[in-house]
């Protein structure tokens, strides 16, 4: 390094010339923007999964307005906050934030996989009984998008290293409207099931914001680095 | 309710009645009325199948037929009240003694209803009327109790209500009968007791007791008639064995809000059958609080078990109710009196107590109603002193207290909202945090509409194809009611189909004999039933297969045969069809043909070489029902001979010797063409000369031909011709005489596209007029343009899109005499619109004086603008504020002001602008002007008025000039007068005669007198001033390098300033003249050769040698130089005085008298070139001259 550098001063010395080239070469795996090749671990598939989740989220908050609507008063009414009744079998997204802040990744990921996978199933039974064709194609559209999440979840996940929960046997959700379901507590539960989903949503954006930026390699190092090391 | 419609009794089949009053069987027909169901699931063939039978959990639908049942109980219970009302048996006050408070319903205009069979007491509503109820429209407030009816000791119910079904049991059902109406007795059964006593008291159950009871009635009635003893008929009736109905045991059914009762009845004989009239009650939260009482007649046999249900507009869960019942013998066979038994205990139902451990319910669940419907709600509280709110659609709603912890809300007439129904709930709040929350979907369904349009038709006689409009669409969502269903119920065949669509279905026809079809066509939602009927035989609603194979035969220029084929459905099936024939898009002909397979029609008067479009449809020709499609097919026609001779008109320019014919004719119209024009003849034929006539074919597309005929009438011939034939021939004379072109123009007004044209009627006969004009006539081929008059016609308006604004149209009015001469009778011209002047004249001043000029414009042409011109404007600026005489002040386009000559008359194109003033700047513009305005603005000229002076100067110049030039032309003419007069000729010493002699000498140069040899006569000084000596001397000096050394005796006029001296040398020869004008100035001298040279003269050496050098040689130049020539004064012979001179070799002083005459000295001969040597010398030879001062 303290060899060529001195050399500069006469470049028309043929040494020296191959000795700057051969130090930019030297140096070149040094510079981040072209250490592209190599494997770059879950970091990115984490802020796809996260921007996927505020996609989602802006997707459902048009989608909870069509269905609302479609419900009827008091359910699209912005006020309504009726105490959640029924629709226990729903993933919960609402913790203690002391709770949530003692999770650990692989639980995090797990409990957002396992709540998606319960949601995903509760919409589509909700996509089966919309009445318009509309919604049906939105309600679609929107289990599409949530399949993807799960399939982002699950990417990540793996990434980490992390296995997939294994729904229990007989414990998958199913849609059963029950005889003694009534339909008000059925819209009940559709009001909860697209409340949750947009908590979890949230909370997901939360969580993955997390993830992300631990996962993050600290670039500013790398920068230092080179600044020292170079130049 | 009252808008419903009827359930008419007489539309039951007696079946209905035998099973039972829930089983109303449905009836189709055009009258609409709500679903009526039964119960019970095995009467499968009349009604839509349940899966769950009677009591059970409901079945999808079960709500709706709650809905359809109380629209026919309430129509039961109206009537049915009254009479009841009034008639109380004292006997029936026995049942404890109780104040019945009659319960107001809390719903006035939905009463409890009676089921079918039932005859219903409806229970006054309290102080608001039914009507007014419903009226409102809103939720109705719970009204109070009403008072108890109270019932008549002989009230026969029974027989004021004659629509009563009942329900006994499977499959033992009768109809009942008032007790009053006559019955024919039974035959009585042999092992049968006769008898019965109905309002025996007697409890034995065993059969021959009842039998006895049964007899003692009869017994006891056939005794009393006798008698006719009243009190004792009260005691033996009351010693009868009462038929008591036993066993109430009552259930509900939450979903239908119904209760459902079965009894027994004590004391009934054995297999026997007897009609029985059983009285219930019902009452709400307490036994005093009677809602509902009601009869229920039936035919009872022994050991039956009896059913009857009610339903109650409030849901079961709101309220405890109770129910009790009581009988009476309502037979023929036992005459009267009867007595009503006792009533059985209060059944308490509650189902309350079964309800969880929830704080707070909303009953009734999930409704399914139909528009208009009203429905109660009302929700449990556990704790009271809980805070129960509750909403309707987003809106809170405050209901009536029923008890501490129910509530009831009714909503009446509730609307459809959505598909997915109305929400109504209730919460709970604990200061703002809700706890629970218990709602119901109210699912309203859209009123079932009857089919409209329904029609039936088939195209094959195989299927018959049937539409109709459905109407709205009553589907509901989550599945709570799908859409109506449409089933085809062929009565004749007795066979149905389910439609699977909404507004069609095909049948299949399978026996080809049925012709009579009648349809029923059922459409039907869970909670309505309603249907449209036909009637029809099926060859009237044909409605045909397209006709096809559609063909032309033997067509030629005007008709044509069509034929066409129609799909067999049918032997002898008679179409009839309908045929069409359209050219360029309208129709032509039309006709009606009936056929039976194979159609063919001739289609005539048909236009030649036409395309024509033929289309047929046909239709049942025994009953029109509908048409087939059209299937149609082009043809054209032939091509004939031209039907009409062209329109042929002809431009006639007559040349000396001949005629210049320009034929033109207009090409034939489709309908007289009859096919494709091929050429045009045009047949020349002289009439003042027989000759053979001449033949000119021009092709078709041309328009016209030119024809150049000699000074003879011509009968000319034009016919157009096609592949066919020729037209008839259209007929032209020309005159042998050149047209009368004297003729006067005349203008026609401006008429916005239209000329119209009037003329005088030409004298004689005429077989027509012809006016002829030109489309463009700005282009040389103007497209000659004519109108054909008729001969009673004296005017015409002529209207061409062609005509262009701005633009003169010519017209020529000819009157067609009967050889077919034309004779021109009048000219117009004329413009569609006028418009202003395009450009304007060009201007010309002319007479420019200081006080007036002339304008003039004489080149304008008035007759190549675009309108007639009417005059002029002449605009005239000036500094002047005021405007001149006859012009006005005007105010110009851009604003500035000036001053404004009209000229009115077009032709007037000058004008005389007088009254300026001198040596002033007028600006100055003309433009022309027509009705549409004045041309386009342009620069003003300007013109400057001259100086009034200078003409004064003018007109002295200019006789000056005319007396210089006389004077010149004068001294021309003299010249040689004058020449003579004021220079006579020098005279030439070469020419004298005295060198002839010299001749003869050696020495040339010695015939030259020389000046040294001369002694001058005299010289005379006339003046010498001191001035002019110094100023001679000076100006020698200075000049004597630049200027010939010559020595100029006379003054030239620059350096003439004053009094010069000149030296004049005294020459005999101008000696007078000198002395006569005392100057030598004013007479043409010539220049006399300076001192000097006469000083290098002086040397005889000097002249020797100049004159032998140069004059020799000068001499043939002499002649042609001659205006150069200078002459030398050559003195005679010099003269003594002088002691200054220079004498050499001294002359004879009579050599010298000799010659006095001058000699001319060429110029060069005379000017040296300079030398330095001569300058010198001039110089050395001033100053001898200065001795002659």
């Amino acid at each position: 390094m303290d060899s060529w550098y001195p050399r500069m001063a006469k470049p028309w010395d043929s040494w020296g010339m191959l000795a700057c080239l051969c130090t930019v070469l030297w140096h070149l795996p040094a510079v981040p923007a072209l250490n592209r090749t190599g494997d770059l671990g879950p970091g990115p598939s984490i802020q796809k999964t996260y921007d996927l989740t505020r996609y989602l989220e802006h997707q459902l908050r048009s989608l909870a307005g069509t269905y609302l609507n479609y419900l009827g008063p008091p359910f699209n009414e912005p006020d309504f906050n009726p105490p959640r009744l029924g629709a226990e079998t729903l993933p919960r997204a609402t913790v203690d934030l002391e709770v949530w802040r003692s999770l650990n990744d692989k639980l995090r990921l797990t409990q957002n996989y396992e709540a998606y996978s319960h949601l995903l199933c509760y919409l589509r039974g909700l996509n089966r009984q919309a009445a318009t064709a509309e919604l049906r194609r939105s309600l679609a559209h929107f289990c599409t998008s949530l399949q993807g999440l799960l399939g982002s979840i699950a990417g990540v996940m793996a990434a980490l290293g992390y296995p997939l929960p294994q729904p229990l046997p007989g414990t998958e959700p199913t849609w059963t409207p029950g005889p003694a379901h009534s339909d008000f507590l059925q819209k009940m539960d559709d009001f909860w099931l697209l409340k949750e989903l947009q908590t979890w949503l949230w909370r997901s954006a939360k969580d993955f914001n997390r993830l992300k930026k631990k996962m993050q390699p600290p670039a500013a190092a790398v920068t230092l680095h080179l600044g020292a090391h170079g130049f | 309710m009252e808008t419903r419609p009827k359930v008419w009794l007489k539309d039951f089949l007696p079946e209905d009645f035998r099973r039972g009053s829930h089983r109303f069987g449905l009836w189709i027909g055009t009258t609409s009325a709500p679903v009526r169901y039964t119960a019970q699931p095995s009467s499968v063939t009349r009604l839509p199948s349940g899966p769950a039978g009677w009591p059970g959990r409901p079945w999808p639908g079960q709500q709706q037929r709650c809905a359809g049942r109380r629209a026919s109980a309430a129509e039961f219970s109206v009537s049915a009240f009254p009479s009841q009302a009034s008639t109380t048996s004292p006997s029936h006050r026995r049942p404890p003694a109780r104040k019945v408070r009659v319960a107001r319903s809390r719903l006035p205009q939905d009463p409890v209803r009676l089921p079918r069979g039932t005859e219903g007491r409806r229970i006054p509503v309290g102080p608001r009327s039914a009507k007014s109820a419903k009226q409102d429209g809103k939720l109705q407030k719970t009204s109070p109790l009403c008072p108890p009816p109270r019932f008549s000791r002989n009230s026969r119910p029974s027989a004021l209500a004659p629509q009563l079904i009942h329900s006994p049991g499977p499959g033992r059902l009768g109809t009942s009968a008032p007790p009053s109406t006559p019955a024919p007795a039974p035959a009585p059964a042999p092992h049968t007791p006769r008898r019965t006593r109905p309002g025996s008291r007697s409890p034995s159950p065993a059969a021959k007791a009842e039998l006895m009871a049964l007899f003692e009635v009869f017994q006891t009635t056939f005794f009393l008639t006798l008698l006719s003893l009243r009190t004792y008929q009260s005691e033996v009736l009351a010693e009868r064995v009462p038929l008591t109905p036993v066993s109430l045991k009552v259930s509900t059914n939450s979903a239908r809000q119904s209760l459902h009762l079965q009894w027994t009845v004590q004391n009934l004989p054995y297999h026997q059958e007897l009609k029985m009239v059983f009285q219930i009650q019902i009452s709400r939260i307490e036994t005093s609080n009677v809602i509902w009482v009601g009869n229920y007649s039936t035919t009872v046999k022994w050991n039956q078990v009896l059913h009857w249900s009610w339903e109650s507009e409030l849901p079961l869960e709101c309220a405890t109710h109770f129910v009790r019942i009581k009988s009476v013998v309502d037979d023929a066979r036992f005459p009267e009196p009867n007595f009503w038994s006792n009533w059985s205990s209060w059944e308490e139902v509650s189902v309350q107590d079964s309800l969880g451990q929830d704080i707070l319910f909303v009953f009734p669940k999930d409704k399914l109603v139909e528009e208009g419907a009203n429905v109660t709600i009302c929700y449990i509280s556990r704790n009271i002193q809980n805070n129960v709110s509750c909403y309707w659609e987003g809106k809170q709603i405050y209901g009536e207290q029923l008890d501490p912890h129910v509530s009831v809300f009714h909503l009446s007439s509730v609307p459809f909202i959505r598909k997915t129904g109305a929400d109504m709930y209730c919460e709970v709040s604990q200061g703002n945090v809700s706890t629970s929350i218990k709602g119901i979907v109210l699912f309203v369904s859209k009123v079932l509409e009857e089919p409209k349009d329904f029609s039936c038709e088939t195209r094959d006689f195989k299927t018959l194809h049937c539409t109709w409009d459905p109407g709205v669409d009553t589907a509901l969502g989550w599945s709570k009611q799908p859409s109506q269903s449409y089933t085809l119920f062929e009565s004749f065949s007795g066979e149905k189909k389910l439609c699977t669509h909404q507004n069609w279905c095909n049948w299949q026809i399978t026996q080809d004999s049925q012709e009579t079809y009648n349809f029923t066509l059922i459409a039907e939602n869970y909670l309505r039933k309603r249907s449209v009927n036909i009637l029809f035989n099926l060859t009237h609603q044909v409605y045909p297969m397209n006709p096809f194979s559609v063909n032309f035969e033997n067509v030629n220029a005007t008709n044509a045969i069509m034929t066409w084929k129609v799909y067999s459905v049918k032997n002898n099936f008679t179409y009839l069809c309908q045929i069409e024939v359209y050219c360029e898009g309208k129709m032509k002909q039309q006709y009606n043909v009936s056929i039976k397979m194979n159609g063919e029609y001739f289609l005539s008067d048909l236009e030649p070489f036409t395309e024509y479009m033929a289309r047929v449809r046909c239709a049942g020709a025994s009953h029109f029902w509908k048409w087939s499609q059209w299937s149609g097919q082009n043809f054209t026609t032939l091509e004939a001979a031209p039907s009409e001779a062209p329109d042929v008109w002809r431009n006639v320019n007559s040349e000396p010797g001949s005629h210049i014919v320009t034929l033109f004719w207009k090409p034939l119209s489709k309908l007289h063409a009859n096919g494709k024009i091929l050429f045009y003849n045009v047949v020349v034929e002289n009439l003042d000369k027989p000759s053979k006539s001449e033949l000119h074919s021009v092709p078709a597309p041309a328009k016209s031909t030119k024809l150049t005929l000699d000074r003879h009438s011509y009968e000319i011939w034009v016919t157009a011709n096609n592949s066919v034939g020729a037209s008839p021939a259209s007929i032209i004379v020309i005159s042998a005489d050149p047209e009368n072109q004297e003729v006067e123009e005349e203008r026609i007004a401006d008429t916005e596209g239209r000329f119209s044209l009037s003329w005088k009627p030409q004298p004689g006969d005429v077989v027509g007029y012809v006016v002829d004009w030109c489309d463009h006539p700005q282009y040389t081929l103007c497209d000659l343009q004519w109108k054909n008059v008729g001969p009673n016609a004296t005017s015409t308006v002529i209207s061409t899109d062609a005509f262009r604004p701005g633009v003169r149209y010519n017209f020529r009015i000819y009157g067609l005499s009967t050889k077919r001469i034309a004779c021109l009778l009048e000219k117009k011209t004329g413009y569609s619109q006028e418009l202003a002047p395009s450009d304007n004249p060009h201007m010309l001043v002319d007479k420019l004086t200081s006080h007036s000029f002339t304008l003039s414009w004489k080149y304008y042409s008035t007759e190549s603008q675009p309108g007639f011109i009417q005059g002029y404007h002449v605009y005239l600026k000036s500094k002047a504020r005021q405007c001149h005489p006859r012009f006005e002040r005007a105010v110009l386009t851009d604003g500035s002001e000036c001053c404004k000559y009209k000229i009115d008359n077009p032709e007037e194109k000058a004008l005389i602008v007088d009254n300026l003033k001198p040596k002033s700047v007028y600006e100055i513009f003309v433009t022309p002007f027509t009705s549409a305005g004045e041309g386009p603005n342009a620069t003003f000229t300007k013109v400057t008025t001259p100086d009034e002076h200078s003409s004064m100067l003018i007109y002295i110049l200019l006789p000056m000039s005319f007396c210089v030039l006389l004077i010149m032309i004068g001294c021309y003419l003299k010249s040689q007068w004058i020449k003579e007069t004021c220079y006579p000729d020098i005279p030439d010493p070469y020419k004298s005669s005295i060198l002839s002699l010299i001749k003869f000498k050696e020495k040339p140069h010695l015939t030259i007198m020389n000046v040294s040899d001369c002694i001058p006569d005299a010289i005379e000084v006339v003046s010498k001033p001191e001035g002019t000596k110094i100023q001679f001397r000076k100006s020698l000096t200075e000049t004597e390098l630049t200027k010939p050394n010559y020595l100029y005796l006379l003054p030239t006029e620059k350096n003439h300033s004053g009094p010069v001296p000149f030296i004049c040398f005294e020459n005999l020869t101008y000696n007078q003249a000198t002395s006569d004008s005392g100057s030598c100035g004013h007479v043409p001298v010539p220049m006399k050769p300076p001192p000097s040279q006469l000083g290098l003269m002086i040397s005889p050496e000097n002249v020797k040698k100049a004159l032998g050098k140069n004059y020799m040689n000068s001499l043939g130049e002499i002649s042609a130089g001659g205006t150069n020539l200078n002459y030398v004064s050559q003195l005679a012979s010099p003269m003594s005085g002088d002691k200054d001179s220079l004498p050499t070799n001294p002359v004879e002083p009579s050599n010298c008298s000799e010659y006095k005459r001058q000699m001319a000295v060429p110029l060069c001969l005379a000017s040296p070139p300079l030398t330095e040597n001569s300058s010198l010398s001039s110089i050395t030879l001033l100053n001898p001259g200065e001795h002659y001062r």
